[in-house]
């Protein structure tokens, strides 16, 4: 990257919260996720905050204004914890300029030195484009649940995906 | 298999926690579940049994002593809410007798008239002998993921199984 790039990538902090419950919010963003309304938005962007804690979020800045943050979800289970999910949103003003792959990049070394991951996973429903970027950084799918979303008596399949670091 | 004439099942209750707590002290009974630690174990149970203020849980019985615990394990957001997962437990001395066999398709019976559920899943770590019993209850496998869990430092994978109702 050059030094013009405007990314920048910084630790997650409890106020990227808003900007999460923003972005979900966003026009066409809930067919990608399990979330239906405002309740379970905040619902969702508390436990992904929450994660905060371990320090595995990151939150990536364009020109220094948030844009998008991705978490590991850390697993509490000593037996679950050198594999971790994940979780990924961009605003859509900054979407298609590289600000998905580098968060990407960078979470994946972050899982890697930080919380020694051996292996990254991911949940995304059939029809989001984000899988395109995941098959380019080497994910490969290993299960597909269909019928997991329901929404007006329309079912969606949920596709597993996962790279061994 | 024959069930025991004195074998029936009724909706969990908060009091059955001791005795899920006693079958889950013996370490070797959480090897087929995510937990491992006495900590881990403590909350994962307080969770199952919290099902039973939902009328999702069912304790098999023989007499009046519990011999098998299941719960169903529901969704939280309203997309997902059509489907949903279970955990179950034999009692250690209760086992080859068909209970379990019993438990599934009671949990798969209340599953399906009192949440209207159109499926459930289950994770299971392999070897687990509890597969054979899926697949005869038509559980469909949907995901295999290598070295999902590491028991006692080795590598295992993890299965994922669906039944549907329709």
């Amino acid at each position: 990257m050059s030094s013009q790039n405007p990314i920048s990538i910084r630790p997650g902090i409890q106020e990227d919260m808003k900007y999460l419950i923003e972005w979900l919010q966003q026009p066409g963003v809930l067919q990608w996720f399990p979330l239906a309304d405002l309740r379970e938005i905040e619902d969702a962007a508390r436990i992904w905050i929450s994660n905060i804690k371990f320090n595995s979020v990151l939150t990536a800045l364009w020109d220094g204004e948030p844009c998008g943050i991705a978490t590991l979800y850390i697993q509490t289970f000593k037996k679950l914890a050198h594999q971790s999910l994940f979780a990924i949103i961009v605003d859509e003003k900054f979407r298609g300029k590289g600000v998905g792959k580098h968060l990407l990049t960078d979470l994946e070394q972050l899982a890697k030195e930080q919380f020694q991951i051996e292996l990254l996973h991911l949940e995304v429903y059939e029809g989001n484009p984000a899988i395109h970027l995941y098959q380019r950084l080497g994910f490969l799918q290993y299960g597909y649940q269909r019928h997991f979303i329901k929404q007006n008596n329309q079912y969606l399949g949920k596709i597993m995906m996962q790279k061994a670091l | 298999m024959t069930l025991p004439e004195n074998f029936d099942i009724r909706y969990s209750t908060n009091e059955d926690l001791p005795v899920l707590q006693k079958w889950f002290a013996d370490p070797m009974e959480r090897e087929p579940f995510p937990f491992e630690t006495d900590s881990e174990t403590e909350d994962v149970l307080k969770n199952w049994i919290g099902f039973a203020r939902f009328k999702a849980g069912l304790t098999g019985i023989l007499g009046e002593a519990p011999c098998a615990m299941g719960t169903l394990l529901l969704m939280p957001y309203r997309k997902v809410a059509h489907h949903g997962s279970f955990y179950l437990i034999v009692a250690p001395e209760h086992r080859r007798k068909g209970i379990g066999a019993s438990m599934v398709r009671n949990l798969l019976h209340l599953a399906k008239t009192r949440f209207s559920l159109e499926s459930i899943s289950v994770e299971i770590y392999e070897p687990n002998p509890i597969l054979r019993l899926l697949e005869k209850n038509r559980f469909e496998l949907f995901a295999r993921q290598e070295n999902f869990v590491k028991i006692n430092g080795r590598g295992r994978a993890r299965i994922l199984m669906e039944h549907f109702f329709q």
